[in-house]
């Protein structure tokens, strides 16, 4: 039983170096050249692109061959076994590998575990004894208020005043 | 948050109805378990759910380790902190902790304390995406999300027991103090721990939820609110397969999230400014 769930959990992903995410509009949309900016060209629904950047409400795309921006909620991802040709295993995993490269900084053979396997399983949390030693070091990480408002003038976090949506209403 | 306690106490009372008969009876005995459960609820001081959460964290860490690199676990914990400070709850003890897994999952634990595998991790491009991810789980620990699923489905004797000193004891012997961890509610944590209580899916409600009120505390903290769109549409290329604990097994599609997003963010993000730091460089320092 457990050797089976690892099997099946550990994707191993070779990364071609150079791949983009894939995205497709869910929507007929705009291609804007800037965000909020002028129309580009119109997108039908269901147009494949790859995704170069990304600000706020709006994702910079490469549009078959023409760049610019559409909205955030415009596009949708698929997952892999929908990018993948058919379901066989390496078709699907070569799928992932091109879905998710560019853009995002990955090392060359990624393995993902999409299950709780190793140490998380029911299974195991049954089995597992507590660890105070581990949880004092996780505990001496802590970051005090100075610490955290020093990192954030660091990173320039400007707060901003936002209230829930339903107080609003 | 209610409906899920009363579902639960309702279903806790069928075996005793099919056990007496009548439904007197059944009323009976479900007025109790309410009773038993709100009195459960009272006793629950913020000391309590911070060891409940402390002896979850420590079982969680017997079976699964921290990630060695001590400049991720400073930089986590600076994110989190950062953006915790700016929620309903920042005078809690908050403790973030990468834990040594490719398993793409992140958990929250009454109290506050926000474990977060480094496969999630290592997946994300921005500090604005590991502020969202982390949002989410600080707004689960602000509505007490895990701290109500867990009362629901422990043994209410155990819970009503906690802060009491006889059933402290009894928690005590059974595992708490063994372990160097201080008090009844801990060794309580360890026993939701065994039963894998964390790990059970929340309501769908209290993960929209959850998503709703990171979108709010990421703006507060001055990232990027869309850092955790942007993590939920990487979630949707990747697939799960359904096997236990992952994140595709605890939460809703990341598709439906991304839905729920769209219809309340416009009301949360229309006074902002348009752009705000993602700040990806500083996030690609620490994360390699």
């Amino acid at each position: 039983m457990k050797t089976s769930l690892l099997a099946i959990s550990l994707l191993v992903l070779a990364l071609a170096a150079g791949a983009q995410e894939q995205a497709f509009t869910n929507r007929a949309t705009d291609l804007k050249a800037n965000p909020d900016g002028a129309t580009v060209k119109a997108l039908p629904e269901n147009t494949a692109v790859k995704v170069l950047q990304r600000a706020g409400g709006w994702t910079r795309v490469d549009a078959g061959g023409q760049a610019g921006w559409v909205r955030v909620f415009h596009l949708r991802f698929p997952a892999v076994a929908e990018s993948g040709s058919t379901s066989s295993g390496a078709n699907a995993l070569s799928g992932l590998g091109s879905a998710l490269g560019f853009g995002r900084q990955k090392s060359q053979n990624t393995t993902i575990a999409t299950t709780g396997i190793r140490g998380l399983s029911a299974e195991e949390m049954k089995n597992a004894s507590p660890d105070a030693a581990a949880l004092q070091k996780l505990q001496s990480y802590r970051a005090d208020n100075a610490a955290a408002e020093r990192f954030a003038r660091e990173g320039k976090l400007n707060p901003q005043k936002v209230s829930y949506a339903e107080e609003r209403r | 948050m209610k409906r899920l306690l009363i579902a639960l106490v309702a279903a806790s009372v069928l075996p005793a109805a099919a056990q007496f008969g009548g439904l007197g009876n059944l009323l009976n005995k479900g007025v109790e378990t309410v009773k038993r459960v709100q009195e459960a609820n009272k006793e629950f001081s913020t000391e309590d759910e911070i060891q409940l959460g402390n002896g979850i964290t420590a079982s969680v860490l017997g079976a699964s380790k921290l990630h060695p690199d001590q400049n991720l676990q400073r930089y986590v914990n600076r994110v989190g902190k950062w953006v915790a400070m700016h929620s309903e709850r920042a005078e809690l003890p908050w403790s973030f902790g990468v834990i040594d897994t490719e398993t793409i999952n992140a958990f929250a634990m009454p109290g506050g304390t926000v474990i977060v595998s480094s496969g999630l991790v290592r997946q994300l491009a921005s500090e604005s995406e590991l502020a969202g991810v982390l949002a989410h789980e600080i707004a689960h620990v602000v509505r007490k999300h895990q701290l109500s699923a867990i009362q629901s489905s422990m043994n209410s004797d155990i819970l009503a027991g906690i802060g009491k000193e006889a059933a402290g004891q009894a928690i005590g012997r059974r595992g708490g103090d063994a372990f160097g961890l201080k008090s009844a509610a801990a060794g309580a944590g360890v026993e939701a721990a065994k039963n894998g209580l964390f790990l059970r899916p929340l309501d769908r409600g209290m993960e929209y939820d959850a998503d709703r009120m990171a979108i709010v505390l990421a703006a507060r903290s001055g990232y990027d609110p869309y850092g955790l769109v942007s993590v939920l549409q990487l979630l949707a290329q990747v697939k799960g397969d359904g096997g236990g604990a992952s994140i595709f097994d605890t939460h809703p599609a990341a598709a439906d999230r991304i839905g729920e997003l769209e219809k309340s963010m416009p009301a949360i993000v229309d006074r902002l400014p348009a752009a705000m730091p993602q700040l990806e460089a500083r996030f690609r320092q620490t994360v390699k």
